[in-house]
């Protein structure tokens, strides 16, 4: 089943972005219990060049020092924090400057190569905290509740086809340009069709989950120049199955939602705040619901600031 | 008139449903307080008793009753009135998709705009919807009757075997064996009596803009149209 949401603040001031969007998981936990995630942008006030990893290590004696080890042969680390998580593992939490945005997906494939060891993401202008477990459980290990920002988008997980671990709950994130990710709610059933001219593109792929496939499809039509709606509208179009997605970048978030409207999604505004959810019940955790639209099959709506 | 107020916060579908049927049995008006747009309120009522839903209500709201009359002060998501025999739910604002999803009698009455497949697989029973109608409205459609004040979208009708669509707005596009007809006058005075008593007060020259849609044939995949019983 699964549960979406985002918010945006349209004035571009921080506010408590992680304290809503906990709220509107909250109220969307019913629709999956197995894992949640949160990307929570605009608050982590890095320096130009500056990147935050987010690696799961496994509680094995060593295997940090060779992480850290690993990342601090190719960038210096900044800062470091480490956040334990459930089932042995933690999460080493990294500041590393880099020269280029180039050089993050190949600095975190290659920390992938350590084994019991995974990068969630890296990112400069959001904070992705995902992991397996309730929303209350996970917004308390990671203190979501004392994160500011300017936009959010969050999810909730009932796993259908891919397994249950940290790196399978969305939001899931492309590196084909900076810092976009996406939550979803539903199957692309031509996934192949979808996924192969992109690979041939020479864009990888690390898992054979649909919902990367939706996050690096949206990331190659940006970086081709489209606009977030243009790039929503052609999604709806190319794409088949039953789903409805919500994409965040680093100025704005976006939803759609298949043809035939199989999968749900409601909005909501006003002069302050633009939110979208799968339910009425998580745009009440931000706003006056009296006036909600349905998103109808086959639309898409975007807000950027 | 005896009425019990249930606070939902807190509580659980299950727990809720229990407490109303428990005191419909005691009480002629049931209000349900603080309901947070939950899911599966009032499913399988079956007393005749007043409800009021205080506020927004999820999916399936009120499926299955048999004669209670529930009003919704807010919004509704998917399917309200879903399978629903007897009774009324009326919706303050608006609804999901699927609003009278398979109903087989009595009223649903949304005052503001329905998601898609509005009145999917119905038999019998009435649906008015007060905004606009959304994509397939009206699918498989097997007899009653749907009211759209305002405009329908693409695909309305799809597939119909029996009962009719009635739109005052506009009509985007029609689905497979679906055709329009204009009114009887007979029909526009049945529809201003239904729609007047559930305070839609329309000028009368919009009753003159209504048409309707309705099956081109009661066996369009298979058989002969003289098997239709």
């Amino acid at each position: 089943m699964c549960g979406i949401a985002g918010v945006v603040f349209k004035d571009k001031k921080l506010h408590p972005v992680g304290k809503f969007m906990t709220r509107m998981l909250n109220a969307l936990q019913h629709r999956g219990p197995d894992s949640a995630g949160f990307a929570l942008y605009g608050g982590l006030g890095l320096e130009e060049h500056e990147y935050l990893l987010n690696i799961e290590v496994k509680e094995k004696p060593g295997l940090l020092e060779e992480v850290k080890t690993k990342v601090e042969t190719a960038f210096p680390i900044e800062s470091e924090e480490i956040i334990p998580s459930v089932e042995n593992y933690i999460i080493y939490r990294c500041k590393v400057n880099l020269d280029s945005f180039s050089q993050l997906k190949p600095l975190i494939m290659d920390v992938d190569k350590i084994d019991n060891v995974m990068v969630l993401n890296g990112a400069h202008s959001f904070e992705m905290i995902k992991d397996v477990g309730l929303v209350k459980d996970i917004a308390a290990r990671y203190n979501t509740e004392d994160k500011m920002g300017t936009h959010a988008i969050g999810h909730t997980r009932f796993s259908t086809e891919s397994i249950v671990d940290r790196y399978h709950a969305h939001p899931f994130q492309s590196y084909i340009i900076p810092d976009i990710t996406v939550v979803h709610n539903g199957q692309i059933t031509n996934y192949w069709k979808i996924r192969d001219p992109l690979e041939r593109k020479g864009h990888i792929f690390e898992t054979n989950n649909d919902t990367e496939c939706i996050v690096h499809y949206i990331a190659d039509k940006l970086a081709q120049d489209y606009s977030l709606e243009e790039a929503l509208e052609q999604s709806v179009k190319d794409m088949d199955g039953p789903f409805s997605y919500i994409v965040g970048t680093p100025n704005g978030v976006g939803i759609a939602k298949d043809q035939l409207g199989l999968r749900p999604g409601v909005m909501a505004e006003n002069d302050e705040v633009f939110a979208v959810a799968s339910e009425e019940v998580a745009l009440r955790e931000v706003m006056d619901t009296s006036d909600i639209d349905q998103i109808s099959p086959g639309e898409s709506r975007a807000y950027t600031i | 008139m005896k009425e019990l107020k249930i606070n939902a916060q807190e509580k659980s579908p299950r727990e809720i449903n229990r407490a109303v049927k428990q005191a419909a049995k005691e009480n002629d008006r049931i209000v349900i307080e603080n309901p947070n747009a939950m899911h599966y309120l009032l499913a399988g009522l079956t007393e005749p008793v007043d409800v009021v839903i205080d506020g927004s209500a999820g999916y399936f709201a009120a499926t299955m009753i048999h004669g209670a009359r529930v009003h919704i002060n807010g919004n509704a998501g998917w399917f309200p009135g879903d399978n629903m025999t007897k009774g009324e739910v009326i919706i303050d604002g608006s609804a999901g998709d699927g609003v009278g999803q398979g109903i087989y009698g009595g009223t649903v009455v949304v005052h503001k705009d329905v998601g898609s497949r509005t009145g999917e697989i119905m038999k019998n029973g009435t649906i008015i919807v007060g905004g606009n109608s959304g994509f397939m409205s009206g699918l498989f459609m097997m007899g009653g009757r749907i009211i759209v004040l305002g405009d329908i979208s693409d695909d309305a009708g799809e597939s119909i075997i029996r009962g009719t669509i009635y739109v005052g707005g506009e009509i985007k596009s029609l689905g497979k064996n679906a055709k329009i007809e204009e009114l009887e006058e007979e029909e526009r005075s049945e529809l201003k009596e239904l729609l007047e008593n559930y305070d839609f007060p329309l000028e009368e020259s919009k009753y003159q803009k209504f048409r309707k849609i309705v099956p081109r044939s009661a066996r369009p995949f298979y058989g002969q149209e003289s098997e239709e019983g």
